[in-house]
């Protein structure tokens, strides 16, 4: 018997030991995020004079300096933050990214450019490869990117620019405004009346899997001969049991968040599928399984609301949380591109 | 109520850096990766290495559960799939490792039980003639 056993173990363990694996890795993987997130918790408590570039900024081969003639990276570079018809109202003072320097506006003909002046001693090619790695720094500079592009976007519709859009002068801003103006302009006139609203699905994992119990027609039968199997089969049958069920709540939650984007999508102007989200980042409970960026016409976003809300209740028992947020300057519905990566314009 | 609770959490203006305002997954995700791409003056190219490591801090956890689970919509997304290739990323470098490791001492367990089924295996026949 205890040899029958033992044989009947040794052909199912490589199935346990891949199942193992799996959790194995969740836990490696989840203790490296913690650790990375944590390095960076300490990482801010330190001073800012980090080994990581070695040397000063000024010392460095890859420092392109802006003037025909070398110098150490000081005085201000433009940053860009979004592109507006030159005919919109301002808000009056917006704080930019750098707070000692307010947002102004740069225009060549119908169109402008909200801009601030930035430290090169900060914002220099170097300096800014390196900050861009501390999440510190880009979370304050993409906080407060975010805030000018959120306040501006109650004046009038906005082009945003993507996080590090920097120029050395107000004539290089002029310049790519003209340089752009085609596609600058298609896309003020697609976005105009229309808002970006996000939609995040979460559903709770033991919701999930009760419903997909109920809807997995052999559990019942693997119940009865888990009562009936000697201790080590009851274990194996139990742990097969557990995965189909698993694997049930798996496609019931991807067929919930098919369902969902599908409405949200015919409804909408436009829409974008993201991936889901860190928690550690977000702070989101249950699980992510649906994160969509949706274009909407401006008199039908209060129907939007509505049309959460109705999908929420309709997938209450999953445990399923609909979060709305919005609305968004439109980062996800403009042109991904509109000069190639890297082909300087001056 | 339902309205109240779902729409807009993202009013009033919060002051820069304020953790309690929008949340900053939600914010990273939009500033890095979307918003128009024009060359500035000053190079930095955020969609291939620059943001490697933020952008797996970002990524990394809450897509690999996703694709277990049989969710990959975005990968057609091509700003995403910069980080596929990898690259000089310690924590990546350490998960591969790790994660190397783990296959090869799982296959060593797996041979090992092979051979032990397989000299199990044949007993029961042979006892099955027996009999």
């Amino acid at each position: 018997m205890p040899d029958e056993l033992a044989r009947w173990a040794a052909r199912r363990a490589p199935a346990l030991l891949a199942r193992a694996e799996e959790d194995a890795v969740a836990v490696l993987r989840d203790a490296l995020v913690g650790a990375a997130l944590d390095e960076r918790r300490s990482a801010s408590a330190q001073t800012a004079a980090r080994t990581i570039g070695a040397g000063a900024p000024t010392a460095s081969p890859r420092e392109r300096d802006l003037e025909p003639k070398p110098k150490p990276p000081s005085g201000d570079v433009l940053w860009t933050y979004c592109v507006v018809a030159a005919r919109e109202p301002l808000p009056d003072v917006l704080a930019g990214v750098d707070p000692s320097h307010p947002v102004e506006r740069v225009a060549a003909g119908e169109l402008a450019a909200l801009v601030s002046r930035v430290p090169l001693s900060e914002f220099g090619e170097e300096p800014l490869r390196r900050n861009l790695n501390e999440l510190d720094w880009l979370e304050r500079v993409a906080r407060r990117h975010e805030q000018v592009l959120e306040q501006t976007l109650g004046h009038g519709t906005i082009v945003p620019l993507r996080l590090c859009t920097i120029f050395a002068d107000e004539d290089g801003v002029r310049r790519m405004l003209e340089e752009q103006r085609p596609a600058l302009e298609a896309a003020l006139e697609l976005l105009t009346g229309r808002q970006e609203w996000g939609v995040k699905l979460l559903v709770e994992r033991k919701a999930l899997e009760t419903v997909a119990r109920d809807h997995t027609p052999e559990a019942d039968a693997r119940s009865d001969e888990i009562e009936t199997s000697s201790a080590g089969g009851a274990y194996m049958l139990r742990r097969r049991l557990e995965r189909e069920i698993r694997e049930a709540a798996d496609r019931l939650a991807v067929s919930v968040a098919d369902d969902v984007h599908a409405r949200l999508q015919d409804w909408a102007s436009d829409a974008v599928l993201n991936p889901p989200q860190n928690r550690e980042l977000s702070g989101h409970e249950g699980e992510m399984v649906l994160n969509g960026a949706y274009l909407v016409e401006t008199p039908k976003v209060e129907r939007l609301g509505e049309l959460v809300s109705e999908l929420q209740d309709r997938y209450r028992s999953l445990g399923a949380t609909l979060e709305l947020t919005g609305p968004w300057p439109p980062y996800n519905f403009v042109p991904r591109g509109v000069d190639v990566e890297g082909a300087p314009l001056a | 109520m339902a309205q109240e609770r779902y729409l807009p959490t993202r009013g009033g203006s919060p002051l820069p850096g304020r953790p309690e305002s929008a949340n900053l997954a939600d914010i990273l995700e939009r500033v890095l990766d979307k918003g128009i791409v024009i060359a500035g003056d000053i190079q930095i190219n955020l969609l291939e290495v620059e943001l490697l490591t933020i952008k797996l801090r970002l990524l990394i956890a809450s897509v690999d559960r996703a694709r277990e689970m049989g969710i990959n919509w975005w990968e057609s997304d091509a700003s995403l799939q910069s980080i596929e290739p990898g690259d000089d990323e310690d924590g990546r470098e350490q998960l591969e490792r790790e994660n190397r490791e783990l296959r090869e001492r799982l296959e060593r367990l797996e041979r090992r039980l092979d051979a032990g089924d397989e000299d199990r295996s044949e007993e029961p026949s042979a006892g099955a003639g027996h009999a």
